[in-house]
């Protein structure tokens, strides 16, 4: 057991720590700010992309030859928190570069990934990930929409994806819609590459309780795919479904929560209640104390989890825990320090107070949502890892495979 | 960095396993608990496979391991509440000694330590009701010329495991007035002395004895102080991490254990014409045990390893291992009480004899308050500098 770094490992991060020194957006390290406006938001974080991908620090854990550095999993997580340890903007494409060159570089074609992968790296294209449907979340092989061939060598889609995230800046969505309803629930489902901008699809953004709009209904009125933008085998579709979900139960969000925690230590550190700081406060102290035991359980959970995985190859079931403790370690700190806004705490945006959540606070049960429930999270736990009996009804379901 | 156990711990935990199921399994915490000594002949046989001699420095005929080698070790006889102060010894009193003692301390305790002759214990509070450190009163009166220099003991030392099973426990005394750990001394005083007398308390757990240390008026030479005197607070403090850590990995191993059981009989017994584990309530409850026992492990293993380097958060965390497992763990073996439903509730089942251990080690070298206190403490002392 060894839980230092490597020399290459400690070189990957100063070099990681140098480059963001250099290279942060202008006034960032002193006062990281997004836009708030939505446009110009967009324009900022696509920049912030490109300037990533050009000196090679997106898509860190691609191989080499699609433009990554085949960063190891370790790295990975070097990368993680040194991109949390100055509040980096968030990736645009989080979802292109995390979860669908990944999935490209698996099971693609060799076109697919010359083709596709450059353009993920850079945000040039923006993509989406449609799985769920009004229908179908967590037991997403009840889907309907479907996709039929014309006999010219295309794919017509039809059908409605919603909680899409992004769907409204996307230029591709990585769809699966079912191209076979004779067999069982989870055989007949085809994934399929869809250029966004055409006149077959429309979005139409969904209003969250935290008043964003980043996620979104799409329609599908006979959209077109050609039969190169096929991902795996027609009819096999579900075996990148699942391929793809391991990816998104296999990375963490704790560096970004442990970041979280250090401000709201440096809060009731300065932060004063009748005179006293907040962190004199017995209660304050205890409850944050706990949550630093939990971050450094769950951070050594993570090294733990990419340890194996690391000999192992794939993302493991190990995944889900890492999901299941940071969704609910963020909404327990977030919970927390808003109730230490005092009576500030019934704004939404309260601008006398340094540490202002409010918003986060209530985005954070999207989290808990997004990536398949935690209660789904707790069914691959008890099937997979435990053994336990199937669940009944979800035999056929993507999260839980 | 590779966080996991490596093959040589796994192939630890793997003999040791087998050595213990085929001496009884959890069937010798039992015989303990139903009033039998178990201890002297695990004893010899622990020694025999040198898990004894495992923290004793090579140069004294030990592994010359360190923690991670040892927590590895005692998760394994944690799934069976292996009866024997095998923490107390190799994690606490080695060290000590290794870290403290003359060259004649280490020659006389270590080696007898390796080769399974000699058992330690040591001896904290004063008081069953105090938390540490306020209670490391002993009265200690010095007295000695140039050539010689003696100390007089007197006093009574409570909560002190196996303190009759084992040959040499090491007490903690204030030897100046003073607070917290300041002016605390350590002498390593041998058991079989008259002034000696183990009396034995009615602890929780029946598996794991505690025993009142009354020392009547003992007088020892110097070679019976370990480390400097007044000085040996901040080593003790160290050496309560170690216990932490290692008495937290024994938890682990039976909390593997507890999830393992509960999983199994999910598949088990039926209710309602399926298995009970189908239903999500109880399916759930053990996915939850599971991340809990998972969590606590990552901190038993990451204190450990930081307690073998040095490293400068090793102290923050063991009070992190120390808190979250002291409440959650304790919560895993209820859980499984819960799991098992009627067939929970009895003495045949296991779980009680986890959930008793879990719950005498809450408060134990400090409660889990305590510990957050010191976690934030530190927390706040390293990010002042950062
Ligand atoms: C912020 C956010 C972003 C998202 N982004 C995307 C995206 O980009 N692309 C995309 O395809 N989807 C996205 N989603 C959708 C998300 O994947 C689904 O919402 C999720 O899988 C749950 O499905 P559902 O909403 O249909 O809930 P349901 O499946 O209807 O679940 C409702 C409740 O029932 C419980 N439940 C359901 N089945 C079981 C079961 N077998 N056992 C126990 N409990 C069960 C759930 O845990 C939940 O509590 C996003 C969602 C959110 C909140």
């Amino acid at each position: 057991m060894d839980f230092s770094y490597t020399d290459e490992q400690d070189a990957f991060r100063r070099e990681l720590r140098a480059w963001l020194e250099e290279n942060a957006p202008d006034g960032w390290l002193e006062d990281p700010e997004l836009p708030d406006d939505d446009a110009e938001r967009v324009e900022f974080l696509r920049d912030w992309q490109r300037t990533l991908a050009d000196d090679g620090w997106a898509g860190v854990h691609w191989p080499e030859e699609y433009g990554g550095r085949g960063a190891s999993l370790i790295e990975q997580a070097i990368y993680r928190e040194e991109m949390a340890r100055i509040n980096a903007p968030p990736q645009i494409n989080l979802i292109g570069i995390n979860l669908i060159a990944p999935t490209l570089i698996e099971v693609g074609t060799e076109e697919q990934k010359r083709r596709f992968l450059p353009s993920i790296r850079s945000a040039e294209e923006i993509w989406c990930q449609g799985y769920s449907e009004p229908e179908a979340g967590s037991d997403v092989a009840s889907l309907s929409t479907s996709a039929e061939p014309n006999g010219d060598g295309e794919w017509i889609i039809n059908g409605q994806k919603i909680w899409t995230s992004y769907a409204h800046v996307a230029d591709w969505c990585f769809l699966v819609a079912r191209t076979d309803d004779s067999g069982k629930k989870h055989e007949g489902l085809t994934v399929f590459l869809v250029e966004m901008d055409q006149d077959e699809i429309s979005t139409e953004p969904i209003h969250q309780p935290h008043d964003d709009r980043t996620f979104n209904q799409v329609y599908f009125d006979d959209a077109v795919a050609s039969e190169d933008l096929v991902v795996g085998e027609i009819d096999q579709g579900w075996d990148v479904v699942m391929t793809l979900s391991a990816f998104e139960h296999g990375s963490t969000s704790i560096y970004t929560i442990e970041q979280r925690y250090l401000d709201l230590l440096e809060y009731c550190r300065t932060e004063t209640r009748n005179g006293t700081p907040l962190i004199e406060r017995d209660r304050v102290r205890q409850q944050l104390a706990d949550f630093d035991a939990r971050i450094q359980a769950a951070k050594a959970t993570h090294l733990r989890n990419v340890s194996e995985q690391m000999e192992t190859g794939t993302p493991g079931p190990e995944g889900s825990m890492d999901l299941l403790v940071s969704d609910e370690l963020r909404n327990d700190l977030l919970n927390f320090a808003v109730n230490l806004q005092g009576p500030a705490a019934a704004l939404w945006e309260n601008g006398h107070n340094a540490f202002d959540e409010t918003s986060g606070y209530i985005r954070s049960y999207g989290a808990w949502i997004a990536a398949g429930t935690g209660d789904i999270q707790r069914n691959i736990i008890g099937e997979r890892v435990l053994g336990l009996p199937k669940d009944i009804k979800s035999e056929t379901s993507h999260r839980s495979e | 960095m590779d966080a996991r156990l490596t093959e040589e711990h796994e192939r630890v935990q793997e003999t040791a396993r087998e050595f213990i199921e085929s001496e009884g399994g959890i069937d010798l915490a039992r015989r303990q608990i139903d009033g039998e000594n178990v201890i002297d002949d695990l004893w010899d046989e622990l020694a025999d496979l040198d898990y004894t001699a495992i923290t004793v420095p090579l140069e004294y005929d030990g592994f010359g391991e360190g923690m991670v080698y040892l927590a590895a070790l005692l998760e394994t006889a944690g799934r069976y509440a292996l009866p024997g102060p095998l923490p107390e010894t190799a994690a606490v009193a080695v060290p000590l000694i290794r870290d403290l003692g003359t060259e004649e301390q280490r020659s006389r305790f270590l080696p007898a330590v390796a080769d399974g002759d000699l058992r330690m214990s040591v001896a904290v509070y004063d008081d069953e009701t105090e938390p540490l450190p306020g209670s490391i009163q002993m009265g200690v009166e010095r007295r000695g010329d140039e050539e010689t220099t003696e100390f007089r003991l007197e006093g009574t030392k409570t909560l002190v495991p196996y303190a009759a099973e084992t040959d040499v426990v090491i007490v903690a005394a204030r030897t100046r007035e003073s607070q917290g750990y300041e002016g605390v001394s350590l002498f390593a005083i041998e058991t079989d002395h008259d002034a000696v007398e183990a009396t034995r308390m009615d602890s929780l757990d029946w598996a794991r004895p505690m025993y009142e240390l009354s020392i009547d008026g003992l007088t020892v030479g110097e070679d019976a102080l370990l480390g400097p005197l007044h000085g040996g607070g901040s080593a003790l403090v160290t050496a309560m991490d170690r216990f932490s850590v290692a008495g937290t990995a024994m938890l682990v191993g039976a909390a593997d254990r507890a999830v393992e059981l509960s999983a199994e009989y999910g598949n088990e017994r039926e209710q309602y014409g399926h298995p009970i584990g189908r239903f999500q309530a109880v399916k759930h409850r053990t996915a939850d045990m599971w991340v809990d026992m998972q969590s606590a492990r990552s901190l038993v293993y990451y204190a450990a390893w930081a307690l073998d380097e040095d490293e400068p958060d090793a102290a923050r965390a063991a009070a992190a291992t120390k808190s979250f497992a002291a409440d959650r763990l304790h919560r895993v073996f209820g859980d499984d009480i819960w799991n098992h439903g009627g067939m929970g509730f009895t003495w045949d089942h296991d779980a009680h004899i986890y959930l008793k251990q879990a719950k005498s080690w809450r408060n134990f070298l400090g409660s889990p308050e305590a510990n957050r206190d010191r976690l934030i403490d530190s927390r706040l002392a390293a990010e002042r500098k950062r």
